[in-house]
């Protein structure tokens, strides 16, 4: 039998080709750590680690930028032929960040797969704990940031708890089972709770 | 373990996976079926600015899509 997976440096390193979803998730990811730093979240990081599922969207929480900054993210992604569902200027756009509010994105001409960008603040402490303690994956030569296994598991158990969210626990608590550890579940799960 | 609910199978399916890469594979195809099947139904919708707004009506149709934030 062949392994799915290693561990090089903390880096968590999958053994397998990269998908379609992967390709669309690096190539707006190439655009998006140019103006701000992120981290994948939710589904995708079940999926990635080979849960079966389909997926529509991918979720990527970031800081709230300022309009200067958004302006040149916004513009940078239509010129790397994204759009954005909400609307055609940052202008337009930029408010829905300011109030929290996730903004989509697809590749021009297409409706899905899409970006789902979660803004958070200061006032969301669980996101930003999980975006302060990043663990990073690799497939083949695409590397991203996720949370911290053990804080995707107990975010899906506590707080999102639906079935699709429970089974993704369960892939995650099972396909990682060597690495996962007791006492950062014990130190997550107040942590996730206030949220 | 004999498998009777979902979360058995994902869990039946996990403990598999992580002994055996080759899975990886069927998961690759069901994603990309799911791509195209999804790409295909949207297709109608044209192109450009045209496409845009069809996919916007559509979305606030289904409630996907609420109005702009002020």
């Amino acid at each position: 039998m062949m392994k799915s997976y290693s561990l090089e440096d903390n880096t968590i390193v999958l053994d397998r080709e990269l998908t379609e979803l992967d390709l669309f998730v690096k190539k707006f990811l190439a655009v998006l750590k140019k103006h701000t730093d992120y981290l994948v979240v939710s589904g995708f990081v079940s999926i990635s680690t080979g849960r079966t599922r389909g997926t529509e969207d991918v979720d990527i929480i970031v800081p709230v930028i300022d309009k200067t900054r958004f302006q040149e993210l916004f513009l940078d992604l239509q010129e790397n032929n994204f759009w954005c569902y909400q609307g055609d200027t940052a202008e337009e756009a930029h408010p829905y960040l300011e109030k929290l509010t996730s903004l989509r994105f697809a590749e021009k001409d297409k409706m899905f797969p899409n970006i789902e960008l979660v803004p958070f603040n200061h006032t969301k402490k669980a996101k930003v704990f999980e975006f302060n303690h990043p663990q990073k994956i690799r497939i083949k030569d695409f590397e991203f940031k996720i949370p911290p296994i053990e804080f995707e598991i107990l975010y899906k158990e506590l707080i999102l708890k639906g079935k699709k969210d429970l089974e993704d626990a369960k892939h995650l608590r099972t396909f990682f089972s060597e690495i996962i550890k007791k006492e950062k579940l014990e130190e997550y799960k107040p942590i996730i709770e206030q949220e | 373990m004999k498998p009777t609910t979902d979360m058995d199978y994902v869990e039946l399916y996990a403990k598999k996976l992580k002994e055996d890469k080759t899975l990886f594979q069927q998961q690759k195809t069901l994603i990309e079926s799911q791509l195209h099947s999804s790409r295909t139904t949207f297709s109608k919708f044209g192109t450009g600015d045209e496409f845009k707004a069809k996919a916007r009506e559509y979305l606030r149709g289904t409630g996907f899509l609420k109005e702009l934030v002020k």
